[in-house]
């Protein structure tokens, strides 16, 4: 291949694996706001958090699987303990309620990750078994990425099982669209709002883990993500998972093509898109309702 | 909390007083950290208008703050022999401006869609105000300023660089704004503005126009809001995209007004106070816990005290005077 489509092909394969991790962050978001109705500004730090939660166990253990394994059950064991004694309290109250606390864990994460790790760059090594690149026709790839990018790829598809298939992913299905109905046919939303709550938490953890070794662990990754993982679910429309994946490819696109042609505004690129799209369509692709 | 008139003037007059003769026993110091409190407070107030009085919750005020902070700086920078009065409107109407250019757009939306729209448009300019090196400098921002004196030809000139007058200076002009903010809330079209907060539908029945009301009662807030930024740059003599034009910076406002009640014309200005006390407590004592204590205490105040500081005041007058809290304008 000649260099300038290797380009194209590295970057274009750099902006799937991104927008993969991407919508694993933001599915988790969209999930969460479609059927409470909020805007979880935790979410972010609970993928920081576990990308923390990842470091730490590969110095005690020295052992990444382990990790991948605990990291995000840690994250949504926590995210379920956040609604069940801070957003289950102040339900009632509305929304602008719900935003202002999960903005007050979202500091409190951050604040917590400062007191115990510091704000230097730590650094995860790759496991062993993955630490190398692949050559197809002169296109030299981590198999790191390809990793992350099949990963995302299982645990998506395994969601879509869970939320298509079974019995249980119709009621929160159903729940998303109407919840107090669902609650007048009997079901439990308290319990399941819980429930989808830890695993959104989870799936961001999931996100974090998987992506500690290729970038590196600081206070500045839940920004970063954060932000991005905003503008998807916003520019995909709240609660709809078909629009978040089509945002989240675009942007992962948009940035890895924003750096190599215009790197110094890359970062506006982002911005603009949700602007444009907002402008013209304020619920976003697939949004419906406020 | 509703004490008669009389005291309420004598309490005015003695406020009065106490701010007139503030930088006497204060000092320096504490002069500088009462204006940084009332710049907040001038900004959080503003932004009351919006998310109290008119129900509209917005990501990104912080793009009026900056905006009016930048433009009093720049002319600063390049208008040779710009007077201070000025370079303050200079402020004022560049946020407005922004504001109005962005009327059209964001007055068709509410909820969650005119919040998200701000998310987008704050970081937008947030983005291009780093990366546009030759006008704003970057991350550094415009500094070094020339600060012009007040004067008034042939009256009297007051040098701005001296901290006591400069304090004069902000608190007239912040005071008056507040004053001018006040004023509004009161007219009827602040009753206008608190009905299309309450019912919007109900408002556009009987004949008045919703669309062009937010856009008057947007305007407003992002001029007052442009002249808290203007201060701001003349008192910092810096003012830098982190500094005013942040996400930092618009969720500070929401803070501020959150935890001071949202529910009153004055909660934002003890939510500023509270801040400021906080901010100088935990950077001298514990610095590098200030994100932790700031989560606790939001966290703790939503819990508890859903209608902020200004709820926890009506509250103790109550029980006080033995009278029920004053019907004001709760939002939420």
């Amino acid at each position: 291949m000649d260099p300038i489509t290797t380009m194209y092909v590295t970057q274009g394969m750099h902006g799937v694996a991104y927008g993969m991790v991407l919508f694993l962050v933001a599915s988790g978001l969209t999930l969460i706001f479609g059927m409470m109705g909020v805007l979880n500004m935790a979410h972010a730090s609970f993928f920081m958090l576990s990308a923390y939660f990842c470091y730490q166990i590969t110095i005690w253990t020295g052992n990444f699987w382990l990790a991948l394994l605990l990291g995000p059950i840690a994250t949504g064991i926590l995210g379920m303990l956040v609604e069940r004694f801070l957003l289950r309290k102040i339900h009632a109250l509305g929304h602008v309620a719900e935003l202002i606390v999960t903005t007050g864990v979202m500091f409190v994460i951050a604040g917590a990750v400062k007191l115990f790790w510091g704000t230097e760059f730590l650094a995860v090594s790759v496991p062993k078994i993955l630490d190398w690149s692949v050559n197809i026709g002169g296109l030299v790839y981590p198999v790191y990425r390809l990793f992350v990018t099949a990963l995302t790829t299982i645990v998506l598809v395994f969601m879509f099982l869970i939320l298509f298939k079974t019995r249980l992913g119709m009621v929160v299905r159903a729940a998303v669209s109407n919840a107090a109905m669902v609650n007048a046919l009997g079901i439990n939303v308290s319990t399941l709002f819980m429930l989808v709550f830890g695993a959104g938490s989870f799936l961001a953890g999931v996100a974090g883990v998987a992506i500690a070794p290729s970038m590196s662990v600081y206070p500045g990754l839940a920004d970063q993500m954060g932000m991005d993982a905003f503008v998807v679910v916003v520019v995909g429309g709240f609660g709809s998972l078909g629009g978040a994946f089509l945002a989240a490819m675009i942007i992962g696109l948009i940035s890895s093509f924003g750096v190599q042609f215009l790197s110094e505004l890359a970062p506006v690129l982002t911005f603009a898109f949700m602007a444009v799209v907002l402008t013209i369509k304020p619920m976003g692709f697939f949004g419906e309702r406020e | 909390m509703t004490i008669n008139k009389k005291v309420q003037w004598v309490l005015w007059g003695a406020l009065l007083i106490l701010l007139a003769f503030l930088p006497k026993f204060a000092g320096p110091y504490l002069t500088n950290v009462f204006v940084h409190f009332a710049i907040f407070a001038l900004y959080a107030v503003s932004y009351n208008l919006l998310l109290g009085y008119t129900g509209l919750f917005s990501f990104g005020h912080a793009m009026f703050f900056g905006t009016g902070g930048f433009a009093t700086a720049l002319a600063l920078v390049h208008i040779k022999g710009c007077s201070l009065l000025v370079a303050l409107l200079m402020g004022f109407f560049s946020s407005v401006t922004l504001a109005m250019v962005l009327c059209p757009i964001v007055v068709r939306v509410s909820g969650t869609a005119f919040a998200m729209l701000h998310l987008a448009f704050s970081m937008l300019i947030y983005t291009l105000a780093l990366k546009l090196r030759k006008i704003t400098n970057g991350e550094d921002g415009v500094s070094g300023f020339p600060i012009p004196a007040f004067n008034i030809p042939g009256v009297i000139s007051f040098d701005m660089k001296d901290t006591t007058n400069f304090y004069y200076f902000a608190i007239v002009v912040i005071g008056i704004s507040l004053w001018l903010l006040w004023f509004v809330t009161k007219t009827p079209f602040g009753q206008i503005m608190i009905s299309v907060r309450d019912n919007a539908k109900r408002v556009a029945y009987m004949g008045f126009k919703v669309p062009q009301t937010k856009a008057m009662v947007y305007a407003i807030s992002a001029g007052f809001a442009g002249i808290a930024g203007a201060i701001l740059a003349l008192f910092q003599n810096v003012i830098s995209p982190d500094l005013a034009l942040g996400p930092g910076t618009s969720f500070q406002v929401i803070l501020i007004t959150m935890v001071g009640g949202v529910g009153s014309f004055f909660g934002p200005i003890w939510g500023s106070a509270i801040f400021t006390l906080l901010q100088e407590f935990t950077s001298r004592y514990m610095a590098h816990m200030t994100e932790l204590i700031m989560g606790v205490i939001l966290i703790v105040v939503m819990l508890y005290f859903p209608r902020g500081f200004a709820g926890v005041l009506a509250l103790i007058g109550s029980k006080m005077f033995g009278q029920s809290p004053k019907k004001n304008a709760h939002g939420g």
